[in-house]
């Protein structure tokens, strides 16, 4: 489902260039559950970001169900970002000034989704997820981990086939985070999600099929 | 999605509450300036756009060429308009029109009336003013008969029908007979008056309106045929002059060219005189004012909102995450934008609303009085949207090109982003208000030059007493003078055809030069009494002034000014003494020579005068009265009018009043100008205190680590100021030359004025820095008084 070929990445500095990644090569299977896992500055959030179409790699190609990537143009880019993934970050990034019920409706919004399918959507998934109570409550007003779960929500409205999720569980206490990774683990083991999810932590790396490790800005 | 947007924009605006006071209040202000303003302008540009045939209307005026002078006069004489009306086909109508003060009684009351018209029937059929009563063809057919307004019918004969009502004018000597009632002239009609007496009634009066071919007098319009080309019929004119009055011309040495102006342009770009004028410059002045006021409160929101933005930069990033383009999320801040511009627009409307009817008083006419019907509420909409994008694009652009991946790792902090920018339009926003504050400075130390200067005569405590009306004023001039020096508390009393500050003839005037010939001109002219020169305190510098003691004085002296003798080529005054004049039929030698005064405003420089002893042309007496007996002399004075002119009405005034209510235009442009200065500071401030609020919370942290550090408030607040006094300063170099300019363009309608003086500059330059400073320093000491524990704590 993706590939990528000889992917590097590097910002210049002064007037030579920091590379962040170098030649990685990678295929991730529809139906799959990777971990990212490598130490601080290693390039594994660079990759996810990649991987997310959040920033494009400075050589290389990337195909996303068969389709170069790396030659769209930004509306075409912008419209299989919508379609298809789906992000989770650690630091939640909810809308601040939108309600729980808002910020979940959002990418529907960039999706031109008629008001009444949103309406039934957003339901479906607050009804899933369990926080229809909340449902008009701003972000500060939720705990760390409830506000992941609107972040995961939030990502899974749009019915995306992949989710990108940016150390998921960092803000959050053990009992948090353990719920929040049987959510994963559900999400792709019932929905078939593909999940690809960069952690510090070997524990919430055993929830995947698959780890790949990252130093230096390679595959290990 | 819209909703979402506007909901966000609600949230944010209703969170910041000071910052979104300070851009609405800003937005507003700015806004009912410019609403006001462009009500102002569309009025002034609306005048005589009311008359249906505008387009087909002319105006014929005279240029009247002497030997020495051109006169470009608004008037005709009599005899013109129909004549070129007969002579030409494609004139469809001409209508002669003639302003003038009239008298009237009615019973036991009198009305002085400033704006009568005196015209031909065709007043109705060429103009669009609107008849009630009475038809356009009868209305003004007959002699003695009159069309009256609704108002002025009213104030005469009160609800009663006016039709057939007769009432007096000129002291009960003429019968004046109704005939019709039309709608009150419109404010935005150049020609204004309140009734129309038929041009009849002069001829019958003993005018002779058919032969007076050089009898000027007449405002008189020409309607031309559909499709008639007006520039092809000016250049016929000056045939039909010769053909009319060509030996005539070449005898009295005086050529009359006609040229045609097209009615739209009588009010507002004619050069000529006219009673009711318009100012293309000030229409200038004032859109330029209203857009840069605009400007100012449009610069406030893009400074706030760039210097803000990194407060926005996280949603930015989570929406571009989650599928926003670009382009939505330009949108999106666009819409917010104009949120608030939309809420200061409701604001504008009702501020206007409430501030037409002093906004009136200032202009001095009344623009407008219910701001919804004057159909220019679009417009206000138009403008109100156009501000919303102007002020939010660039604001927007920034916020929506943040790449998420920056914002979203969390490494993303204030950047110095737009920073240049900021600092380029607090400068911009400085040197307007700094030649603003300038230009207020100059103008008023200009009219208080004008006040204090030194005029040549005396201004003080002279009451002018008008005896207009008195039968045989030659026989009558000297015991009229005697009775009113009798008066208790009168130090003196003397009679002149004119004053200064007011009105005075001229005359065609032919006086010796150097080399003994004689030299035409046309100069104006006083006639005065014997007491006249002394009584002003006018300085004689060569020869006397008039003296009852010699007979030859009364008829066959003249004094002239200083003017006179440099116009005529002589170098000293003593050299013109002896020499012979001819004027108006009199002929004899001048006298003396006065010195200079200036006998009309200081925006002329003194032109030649020449003053006789004339007791039939007496009409003002000028009374010398200590400030603590003029009511008393006043009440004299009025009893002994009375008996003179017992149908008349005892009008008196001071000197000095009425000779600086010539300036009363100018100190106008003075309030106005004052008031958008104090505006435009006003919106910097408020601009100033948005940004430099933020800056302080921005930097909170380094405060803090600066006073553990040992910093003292005074080391914080210079910190925190120098940034803006140079910012000022550069402002200060470019409003400096740009304010001397524009200044010296306004000075130089006056013929005696100050020279510009530099402190100006430097203390406009002060005030600047000064209301900066105060704004910084509220801020920065809230912030350097803290704690610094309390501000580190928080990271």
């Amino acid at each position: 489902m993706i590939q990528l070929k000889h992917i590097s990445k590097h910002y210049p500095v002064g007037f030579g260039k920091n590379e962040i990644l170098r030649d990685i090569d990678l295929r991730i299977f529809e139906g799959e559950f990777v971990s990212i896992m490598g130490p601080s500055g290693s390039g594994k959030s660079t990759l996810l970001h990649i991987l997310g179409l959040l920033e494009e790699p400075s050589q290389g190609e990337y195909l996303f169900d068969g389709e170069p990537v790396h030659k769209m143009n930004e509306k075409k880019r912008t419209q299989l970002h919508r379609g298809a993934i789906g992000f989770v970050f650690q630091a939640y990034h909810l809308i601040d000034e939108l309600t729980v019920y808002e910020n979940i409706e959002t990418p529907l919004l960039y999706k031109n989704m008629p008001a009444a399918e949103r309406k039934s959507r957003v339901a479906d998934i607050l009804d899933r997820f369990n926080i229809v109570a909340k449902k008009d409550l701003f972000p500060n007003q939720l705990s760390g981990g409830q506000q992941q779960l609107v972040g995961i929500a939030r990502a899974l409205v749009g019915e995306p086939k992949v989710i990108l999720a940016d150390e998921p569980t960092g803000n959050l206490h053990s009992d948090q985070a353990k719920e929040i990774m049987e959510l994963f683990k559900q999400l792709n083991e019932k929905d078939k999600i593909t999940i690809v999810q960069v952690t510090h932590s070997e524990l919430n790396a055993t929830y995947g099929h698959r780890i790949i490790q990252i130093r230096d800005g390679k595959i290990a | 999605m819209i909703k979402n947007y506007l909901k966000i924009a609600w949230r944010n605006i209703r969170k910041q509450k000071f910052y979104s006071f300070i851009n609405i209040l800003g937005l507003t202000i700015g806004m009912t300036c410019c609403f006001l303003i462009f009500m102002y302008v569309r009025f002034e540009l609306s005048y005589d756009s009311f008359h249906k045939n505008k387009d087909r209307i002319y105006r014929v005026v005279t240029d009247v060429k002497t030997p020495t002078e051109l006169i470009e006069a608004d008037i005709t004489s009599a005899p013109m308009g129909p004549n070129i009306k007969a002579d030409f086909p494609e004139v469809v109508s001409s209508v002669r029109i003639n302003l003038q003060n009239a008298l009237v009684t009615i019973g036991s009351n009198k009305y002085d009336e400033d704006r009568v018209a005196m015209a031909d029937s065709t007043l109705f059929d060429i103009f669009s003013f609107q008849l009630i009563r009475g038809t356009a063809k009868n209305a003004l057919a007959e002699p003695f008969t009159a069309v009256l307004t609704e108002s002025k019918a009213k104030k005469y004969f009160g609800s009663a029908d006016p039709m057939g009502k007769t009432f007096q004018m000129d002291g009960g000597k003429v019968t004046i007979k109704v005939t019709g009632l039309m709608k009150d002239v419109p404010e935005n009609s150049h020609l204004p008056f309140d009734m129309v007496i038929s041009m009849a009634t002069a001829e019958r009066m003993g005018q002779n309106l058919t032969e007076s071919w050089g009898n000027f007098g007449m405002l008189t319009y020409l309607l031309l045929a559909p499709g008639a080309d007006a520039a092809k019929l000016e250049k016929k004119l000056p045939a039909f002059m010769e053909s009319h009055i060509g030996s005539t011309m070449k005898r009295n040495n005086m050529y009359y060219t006609l040229h045609l102006e097209r009615l739209k342009d009588v009010y507002m770009t004619s050069k000529r005189p006219a009673a009711v004028k318009g100012s293309i410059t000030n229409i200038y002045i004032f859109s330029i004012v209203a857009v840069f006021i605009l400007l100012i409160a449009v610069i406030n929101f893009v400074n706030l909102a760039t210097a803000r933005a990194t407060e926005r930069a996280r949603e930015v990033g989570v929406r571009k995450s989650v599928g926003a383009y670009e382009s939505q999320l330009t949108f999106q801040f666009l819409c917010e934008t104009l949120l608030l511009s939309l809420f200061a627009f409701v604001l504008s409307v009702a501020l206007s609303q409430l501030l037409l009817p002093p906004f009136n008083l200032l202009a001095g006419k009344e623009i407008a009085y219910n701001i919804f019907l004057t159909g220019t509420i679009g417009w206000f909409l138009f403008i109100a949207i156009a501000v919303g994008l102007l002020a939010g694009i660039y604001p927007a652009l920034v916020l929506s090109s943040y790449k998420p991946v920056v914002v979203l790792k969390g490494a993303f902090s204030s950047s110095n982003k737009g920073l240049f920018l900021r600092r380029g339009l607090v400068v911009f926003q400085f040197v307007i208000t700094i030649v603003l504050i300038a230009g207020v400075m100059i103008v008023y130390y200009q009219l208080l030059y004008l006040q204090s200067r030194d005029l040549g005569f005396k201004k003080d405590q002279q009451l002018v007493v008008e005896f207009g009306g008195v039968d045989n004023m030659k026989e009558k001039w000297f015991d009229i003078r005697q009775q009113v020096l009798n008066v208790q508390g009168v130090s003196g009393a003397t009679f002149s055809s004119a004053i200064p500050g007011r009105f005075q003839n001229s005359a065609y005037s032919n006086i010796e030069m150097k080399n003994g010939e004689m030299q035409a001109s046309n100069i104006n002219l006083y006639f005065i009494d014997y007491d006249f020169i002394k009584q002003y305190e006018i300085k004689v510098l060569a020869g006397r002034a008039f003296s009852p003691q010699m007979a030859t004085d009364s008829t066959q002296a003249m004094l002239v000014n200083e003017a006179v003798v440099s116009s005529l080529g002589y170098s000293k005054p003593e050299e013109i003494i002896g020499k012979k004049f001819d004027q108006w039929g009199r002929k004899g030698t001048i006298i003396g020579v006065i010195k200079n005064f200036n006998y009309r405003s200081l925006k002329e420089a003194v032109s030649p005068l020449t003053l006789r002893i004339e007791p039939e042309a007496f009409v003002p007496m000028t009374i010398t009265v200590s400030p603590k007996d003029a009511k008393k002399v006043i009440a004299g004075v009025e009893a002994i009018y009375n008996r003179y002119v017992p149908e008349g009405r005892f009008n008196y005034f001071f000197v000095d009043d009425d000779f600086d209510r010539q300036y009363r235009g100018d100190f106008r442009f003075g309030q106005l100008v004052l008031t958008f200065a104090i505006l435009a500071i006003f919106l910097a401030t408020l601009g100033l205190l948005g940004l430099i609020s933020y800056i302080v919370i921005q930097r909170t942290k380094e405060i803090g680590i600066r006073k553990v550090l040992g910093a003292s408030v005074n080391n914080i607040l210079l910190l925190l100021s120098t940034d803006f006094i140079k910012l000022i300063a550069i402002a200060l170099l470019v409003a400096t030359p740009l304010a001397w300019y524009l200044m010296y363009q306004w000075l130089k309608d006056f013929a005696y004025r100050i020279d510009v003086p530099w402190w100006v500059f430097l203390a406009a330059g002060c005030v600047a820095v000064v209301i900066a400073l105060a704004t910084v320093s509220i801020q920065t000491m809230k912030a350097a008084m803290t704690n610094p524990v309390k501000s580190l704590r928080t990271e």
